[in-house]
């Protein structure tokens, strides 16, 4: 990110922000090729948790709504699974779109400090220490994480999945699976930081 | 009839199965012993080899003048045969009877002989036709109007060698494209602003030879037909007289009323602008920083929104942009139309990030506040901060002029003619009826153009919004005058790029129509045609009803006697005249009342213990004999009790026709004909709405007869209908075998 935030407009419609996100955000520059068809949000498989979706993101960074849309739900709700930018028939980079937009959201203090940022502390937690994520501890973090009494109501609400993935062998009992080069995972991330320093 | 000695042979086609499915020796003995064509031969083929030469022999030494050829549909072969002096008479026992029939079966073999029946019936009551006059007329063209459309025309003529006079009312040519330079693209690959080219076509034509530029002119009067329009030259220092072959009417557009702008703000300040308006500060170099371009979707005061009004905002948006990247830019619509090739045009300004916003614009202010409601946020959301709002205005047609004070009357006439589909004036001399539709409100400004010097009046007859009417699928550069033709927005909204590919297509047609009526042919659809309708006066009492009729204005009341005259190269031999005649007394040489209702009283109508029952199609050729045919060679099965006539357009069918098949003893009768309507098909653009009005009057005429009203029906048939046209003929069928037989069989 090399150009700072613009100001928040003074007005609606105006282009500012949307060309700061052309100029500074991967993919930002086909954003405008955008026609609304909505494809995106249909395919996406959290659409409906999202407060806005991809869709209804782009229109607002055009309508100039910068702090609508850094606060947004949509862009911590996303999965990167991908689906909407495969299907998107003007070629937009949907996915990395909504992600650069929520790391500006992070850079600039707008990510949320709920549920959003505990499953993620859980999450990058699990993946920098072992290098995968587990599925018992990353759960188990997140669900606690709202207090003790939400932590075992939160997991006896899902038991049942825990069963049934015990049984397809998706969850096993005993110590956490780790990659084998931990070292190796510590010094990429180290580099990764170093660069996020550097770009500022 | 004249002297025209019938010298009749029918030829029995063997080929295309027709052999296989039907006994035609008992074929050939209906036509000659029963109906008394001297003679009758068989070939396996008689489009072709052995066949056709015999066939060719005999017409050419005179032996034949008259050939019944029986076996395909007349819509095929056509050209073979249309090399044949004398007359060739089809009798389609393929299409119709073999390929819709079980083969070797009964019934399938009534319907076969009764079509030769028809068709020997036909020969005895028609003639060849002859021209009607052999005086050669004008091959000039007049253009009028010389804005893109115009000098397109004039250029695309000239090449052709044809002679051009183009008359242009202002002082110079170029119309609004002299004004102004960038243009929406109009060729590959569709993207980028071009340069409209004004300049050099106005250069080529100055240059030309062939064509002759009058500008500060108008038309003071055009009187006559294709051929021999004789038209009146008027300008500042006098007048003068020409004589033309056809007429090209290329008058373009002018602007909408801005009054009509007001709820979007027009003239609450200068900077709130029509984008014509803009057009000017673009040229001028007077680029916004900020800008709104509203795409007008107003409905009510523009029902037509154009695709041009969208090509315009993307252009404009994009010269904004091209000139200052920074620029912000909102294209405001709430139909964008950026059809065909223009989906490029729009993809270039998005990528050059012109921001398309679909809302419904709900205030304009002073203080250039824009508030739309944003159909994508769900939200009223005001815009603020802009330098610019521009309102896209519809393409209103030049087909009145302006310039001249219109006469009371002139102005009612175009009101009258504005609907195609307008009641007609009924034959006991009532009033029409009020049109229902209530657009009374839309009666064009202005003086005609041509100020035609016809009985129906001054003005080329338009559609609702004042678009020039033609038949929008078939033929788009007619108008509803024979030999005038119209190109570039008069007759619907376009850009450069359309309008210089309409008047190609109007040279083609115009150069066709002088052409035509030089060797006294009709133009399309019924190119070709010599036969003219002509008056049989001795019983004619003046009801002028063929006049009014008529949709192209062919026919004239004699001043004197007041007897119908005939502009003969005006008529498109639709037929239209004949069947409004209540007294018959119109006829063709080859179509007229005496012969199909002799085709009628041809059919051996079977008694009543038979319990056949006899269904008469009389069947528009344009498009329901068409689909008749494709119903036949998809194999689809029709009812069997079914005898059909083709009609050159249903507006040529009397009431007697429809009489004498119910004193016969036909116990249905079906019309078949184009869609009427706004929207019509019709090829004679009234035939049909003139037959749907008259047929609601035989209801009486059953009910007289004690007969169910129910037995004459009217339906609609398209070209591609090939299934409906089976499916409709078979569900009548039924119904006339549900109401039982006609109590007056024999
Ligand atoms: S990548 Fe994100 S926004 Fe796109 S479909 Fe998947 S979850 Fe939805
Ligand atoms: S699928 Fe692509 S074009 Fe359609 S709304 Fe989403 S981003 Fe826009
Ligand atoms: S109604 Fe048809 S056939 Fe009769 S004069 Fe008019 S154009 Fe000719
Ligand atoms: S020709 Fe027939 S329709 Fe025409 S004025 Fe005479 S009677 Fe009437």
């Amino acid at each position: 990110m090399t150009a700072p935030l613009p100001e928040v407009a003074s007005r609606k419609y105006d282009l500012t922000f949307a060309r700061w996100v052309r100029d500074n955000v991967e993919g930002g520059d086909k954003m405008n090729m955008c026609m609304q068809c909505g494809t995106c949000s249909g395919s996406c498989p959290i659409g409906p948790e999202m407060d806005n979706g991809p869709r209804k993101t782009f229109m607002m960074v055009r309508a100039g709504m910068r702090e609508e849309v850094l606060s947004s739900s949509t862009l911590w709700n996303c999965t990167s699974c991908y689906r909407c930018t495969v299907r998107c028939p003007r070629g937009i980079k949907v996915t990395a779109i909504i992600q650069g937009l929520a790391q500006v959201a992070a850079k600039e203090g707008y990510a949320p400090k709920g549920e959003n940022a505990s499953f993620a502390n859980a999450f990058w937690w699990s993946a920098s220490t072992f290098g995968k994520t587990d599925e018992r501890l990353v759960p188990t973090l997140y669900y606690f994480s709202a207090g003790f009494m939400e932590g075992i109501r939160k997991s006896l609400d899902n038991l049942k999945i825990a069963i049934n993935m015990l049984k397809a062998g998706r969850m096993h009992i005993g110590m956490p699976h780790t990659i084998k080069d931990k070292k190796g995972l510590k010094a990429i991330l180290a580099k990764a930081a170093e660069i996020e320093k550097a770009k500022g | 009839m004249s002297e025209f000695e019938r010298k009749p042979c029918v030829y029995l086609c063997e080929g295309c199965g027709i052999k296989d499915a039907l006994d035609i020796d008992d074929l050939e003995r209906v036509a000659t012993m029963e109906m008394g064509v001297p003679e009758a031969k068989r070939s396996d083929s008689f489009c072709a080899g052995d066949g056709y030469e015999t066939l060719k022999k005999d017409m050419e030494s005179g032996d034949v003048n008259q050939a019944i050829i029986v076996g395909c549909s007349p819509r095929v072969m056509a050209e073979q045969f249309r090399e044949l002096p004398g007359q060739v008479i089809r009798a389609n026992i393929r299409e119709q009877v073999v390929w819709t029939q079980p083969p070797n079966d009964e019934d399938t073999q009534m319907m076969a002989a009764d079509n030769i029946r028809m068709a020997a019936a036909q020969a005895q009551n028609s003639e060849p036709p002859q021209a009607y006059w052999d005086a050669a007329s004008s091959l000039k063209l007049l253009v009028v109007g010389g804005g893109v459309s115009g000098l397109s025309a004039a250029r695309e003529a000239s090449k052709t060698g044809c002679e051009v006079v183009l008359v242009e009312k202002s002082d110079a040519l170029g119309g609004w494209a002299a004004k102004w330079s960038k243009t929406i693209p109009g060729a590959a690959p569709y993207t980028g602003l071009q340069e409209n080219g004004i300049a050099d076509l106005i250069k080529e034509v100055e240059e030309d030879k062939n064509i002759t530029v009058h500008t500060n002119t108008i038309i003071g009067q055009t009187e006559g037909m294709p051929g021999k329009f004789t038209t009146q030259l008027v300008n500042g220092k006098g007048d003068s007289w020409d004589v033309f072959g056809s007429i090209i009417v290329a008058t373009g557009w002018r602007e909408m009323d801005t009054a009509k702008l007001e709820h979007l703000g027009y003239g609450k300040s200068d900077d709130i602008v029509t984008d014509i308006q803009f057009e000017q500060r673009l040229a001028d170099g007077n680029i916004p920083k900020t800008a709104a371009i509203i795409i007008n979707p107003d409905k009510e005061i523009q029902p037509f929104s154009s695709g041009v009004s969208t090509k315009v905002a993307i252009k404009q948006a994009l010269q904004i942009m091209q000139a200052d990247p920074d620029a912000m830019v909102y294209v405001i619509y709430e139909e964008l139309r950026a059809h065909g090739t223009a989906e490029s045009f729009y993809r270039e300004a998005q990528e050059a990030g012109v921001v398309f916003q679909k809302g419904e614009v709900k205030s304009v202010d002073g203080d250039l506040t824009v508030t739309v409601h944003d159909d994508l946020l769900g939200a009223n959301i005001p815009m603020t901060g802009l330098d610019v709002v521009v309102i896209t205005t519809g393409m209103i047609p030049n087909s009145t002029n302006i310039d001249i004070e219109a006469a009371e009357k002139g102005e009612d006439q175009l009101k009258d003619d504005i609907r195609p589909n307008l009641p007609l004036i009924t034959i006991n001399g009532e009033e029409p009826e009020a049109a229902s539709d209530d657009d009374d409100g839309d009666v064009m400004p202005g003086g005609p153009i041509l100020n035609l010097q016809y009985r129906q009046g001054p003005h080329i007859p338009v559609l609702a919004n004042g678009f020039a009417d033609s038949h929008y699928i078939c033929f788009p550069y007619e108008t509803r005058r024979t030999g005038i033709y119209t190109c570039g927005p008069v007759r619907r909204p376009m850009t450069i790029a359309e309008a210089k590919e309409d008047a190609q297509g109007a040279v083609l047609k115009a150069i066709q129509a002088m052409r035509m009526s030089n060797q006294a042919e009709a133009v399309h659809p019924r190119v070709g045609d010599l036969s003219y309708p002509e008056f049989g006066l001795n019983i004619c009492t003046k009801c002028r009803r063929c006049t009014v009729e008529c949709p192209f204005g062919a026919i004239d009341e004699d001043p004197e006697t007041d007897y119908p005259v005939l502009n003969p190269s005006r008529c498109r031999r639709c037929g239209t005249c004949m069947g409004a005649c209540p007294v018959s007394t119109i006829s063709f040489k080859n179509y007229n009342p005496q012969m199909v209702s002799e085709m009628i009283s041809a059919v051996e109508i079977p008694d009543e213990f038979d319990e056949k029952p006899r269904i008469l199609v009389m069947a528009c050729e344009n498009d329901a004999i068409p689909a008749l045919d494709m119903a036949g060679i998809n194999r689809r099965q029709i009812n069997k009790y079914m005898r059909v006539i083709p009609v050159r357009c249903l507006g040529s069918v009397t009431l007697l026709w429809v009489k004498t098949a119910l004193e016969k003893g036909y116990d249905g009768i079906m019309l078949m004909g184009c869609k009427s309507g706004d929207d019509y098909q019709c090829h004679f653009v009234k035939g049909s709405a003139m037959a749907q009005e008259r047929m609601s009057k035989v209801g009486e005429t059953l009910q007289s007869m004690m007969m169910e009203e129910e037995r004459v029906a009217v339906t609609e048939i398209a070209i591609s209908d090939t299934r409906k046209i089976a499916d409709t003929l078979n569900s009548f069928g039924e119904t006339i075998e549900g109401l039982g037989l006609n109590p007056f069989k024999m």
